[in-house]
């Protein structure tokens, strides 16, 4: 719900409530003093009777007047009290009900005692407390009304910068480098959360840009004793005096480098990726680059003598596109490296994903632990167990989902875009 | 011919200058910013090889430095920074190749060796060694003038042996040559065996010496 609506939702009901409450407070308050009006008239008839009947002994012909009538009943008794009721009467000159205050009271006149009525209409009254309503409604109505345009109108002039500040930041990327710019506002609430804004984000900049640093220093700083302690082995194995256990060490160190190397490339490669340095997409040629791959690793099959059946459909996707060229090469290598002599690998590439499927003899991977860094089936094989990972997270930051099954001695490995 | 190393890093300026000295090459050092510009102000060199973060400057500012005053030294960029960007803006800058550390020094070698024939060769591009005769515009290969039907794989690997000659090749540094390091096979490298086996044979049936040695457990050797 859009706050304009909750607020006018609650302002709406509360509002109405309240004019309510006060339409019928003032309803009932302008009732009881006309009524009490009424009251004091009635009581001023009674007087004027009771005067006229202590001086002449008699009742007053009764004259009736407009609005009011005087009725006089033999009384078996005195009527003590005085009583007040209101209670609708026939009238015979309007021809309809009408609404009579009627005051009773009893008078001894002459030794003869009587009830007396008097009665006055209420229509007057009525009439004014209806057309006051009227005009009180009608005045609800109409602040009810231009409150509602008026804050339809004047919220959104109010919330506009609010808005304007959330489309700049929707915008705002870490790796590009710019800094957020806020449209000028006079509003200090929201001068203060642009501020605010501005130093977190600036802030969250910095410290990309402090990692991203890092990463490379971390790179430059590894990457070199590397290096250098190839460097050194390639020089060492051209020593033609190296005695066989001599050699044997080389080589073991050789290989120790390379793939400690390696490992450290795959690491960089996942930091890398998590810092978002890959953001740049372009539309890449999936077929074409597919077939590329497979023609790079054929020769590899061959030696193997692993069968390869192809299906590709002609497909571009929005990505990075030298993750892509990595989230394929892990994803053949996979296929390579877990398969066995004259065994088979599928590819399928359709609109929607990629498959890719090989033979194995390894079993079922454990679907939880899979792409976790460092997951190994077996000890000590010759792999560093990055490789998923690094393909979940190039599926990750390209909007991809992977998924993996298998069926048969068949490990099967699907990309999916949609 | 003269090879500057532009490299701060002296264990690994010392094992560049050591392999490549015994390819005819001689080979110079500079271990900082200030010394490097100094040396190609004063000497044309073959090749240089730059490292891109050096003490006192970058290596990006030694290569402008190299193009500003229109020399035509051939350089190959050797940095630890490894994404596509960078090699692309070295290679815009003017670089003529891209080495990413830690590299092999035969890769390194067949590198600057090419680099050296591209600069000099100017169109008659050929290599010639011993009967072996290689075009390098063609991509073909002559024994005693006798054309030799090689695979493309083969001849990178001919013309890579012959940049590194009589040096233990390893396996690992063959594989990386001829597929990059992208394909990820750890240490499976039984597929070379297969090139390497196909070379020979073809190379000898053309009437040409076994120069190519296997060297056990190591990986190879073209020796003359």
């Amino acid at each position: 719900m859009r706050l304009f609506t909750k607020y006018n939702r609650i302002n709406l009901i509360a509002t109405i409530v309240i004019f309510l409450t006060a339409s019928v407070s003032f309803y009932i308050s302008i009732r009881y003093i006309l009524i009490g009006q009424v009251d004091e008239d009635l009581k001023i008839e009674q007087r004027e009777i009771q005067t006229y009947v202590k001086e002449h002994g008699i009742l007053p012909e009764p004259i009736t007047v407009k609005d009011q009538k005087i009725s006089y009943a033999p009384a078996t008794e005195l009527a003590e009290k005085r009583k007040f009721k209101t209670s609708t009467v026939y009238d015979s000159t309007a021809k309809e009900q009408n609404p009579f205050r009627i005051l009773q009271f009893g008078i001894n006149a002459g030794g003869k005692l009587y009830d007396v009525d008097v009665e006055k209409s209420l229509e007057g009254t009525d009439d004014l407390i209806n057309s006051i309503l009227l005009i009180t409604f009608i005045t609800i109505l109409l602040i009810l009304v231009a409150s509602l345009v008026i804050n339809r109108v004047l919220l959104k002039r109010l919330w506009k910068p609010f808005y304007n500040t959330l489309k700049t930041v929707q915008n705002f990327k870490l790796d590009k480098k710019q800094s957020l710019h806020f449209p000028a506002t006079k509003i200090d609430e929201f001068v203060f959360m642009n501020q605010i804004l501005e130093k977190t984000t600036s802030q969250a900049q910095q410290d990309y840009l402090l990692l991203k640093e890092f990463t490379e220093n971390a790179s430059h700083e590894m990457q070199t004793p590397l290096a250098i302690i190839r460097s050194k082995l390639d020089l060492l194995i051209q020593d033609e005096n190296l005695s066989e256990n001599q050699s044997k060490t080389v080589q073991s160190s050789y290989q120790a480098i390379e793939k400690l190397s390696r490992l450290n490339q795959s690491l960089l490669l996942l930091t890398k990726i998590e810092n978002n340095q890959y953001a740049e997409t372009v539309l890449v040629n999936l077929k074409q680059k597919t077939e590329e791959k497979i023609f790079a690793f054929q020769e590899l099959w061959q030696n193997q003598n692993i069968s390869v059946s192809v299906s590709l459909e002609e497909v571009f996707i929005n990505m990075n596109n030298e993750l892509a060229d990595i989230l394929l090469n892990n994803l053949f290598s996979n296929a390579t490296r877990h398969n066995f002599a004259q065994g088979f690998i599928r590819v399928e590439l359709s609109g929607k994903q990629l498959n890719i499927t090989n033979s194995s003899s390894q079993k079922k991977l454990d679907e939880h632990r899979l792409f976790t860094r460092f997951y190994k089936q077996a000890e000590g094989e010759g792999y560093n167990g990055l490789g998923l990972s690094i393909i979940k997270q190039i599926c990750g930051v390209s909007g991809f989902t992977i998924r993996y099954s298998f069926t048969d001695q068949q490990h099967s490995f699907t990309v999916s875009w949609v | 011919m003269k090879v500057l190393v532009i490299e701060d890093e002296k264990e690994l300026s010392d094992s560049i200058c050591t392999y490549l000295a015994n390819e005819q090459f001689v080979c110079e050092r500079a271990l900082d910013f200030h010394s490097a510009i100094e040396k190609i102000s004063l000497y044309d060199y073959a090749c240089i090889i730059l490292d891109v973060n050096l003490p006192g400057g970058s290596g990006l500012d030694v290569l402008n430095e190299l193009k500003s005053g229109n020399k035509m030294d051939g350089v190959l960029i050797i940095s630890a920074r490894n994404s596509l960007d960078d090699k692309v803006f070295a290679l815009k800058a003017g670089a003529d190749d891209y080495l990413t550390k830690p590299f092999y020094l035969p890769e390194l070698s067949a590198r600057v060796a090419a680099i050296i024939r591209r600069k000099s060769f100017e169109g008659k591009n050929q290599v010639s060694f011993n009967e072996l005769n290689l075009d390098l515009t063609e991509k073909t290969v002559r024994i005693n003038d006798k054309l030799v039907d090689l695979t493309r794989k083969e001849y990178e690997l001919l013309i890579y042996f012959i940049s590194n000659k009589n040096r233990v090749i390893t396996k690992n540094a063959i594989a990386e040559h001829l597929w990059g390091d992208n394909m990820d096979l750890a240490d499976n490298y039984d597929f070379i065996y297969t090139h390497i086996k196909n070379l020979r044979k073809k190379l000898i049936q053309a009437g040409c010496t076994d120069y190519i040695k296997s060297i056990y457990g190591m990986g190879y050797k073209f020796s003359v």
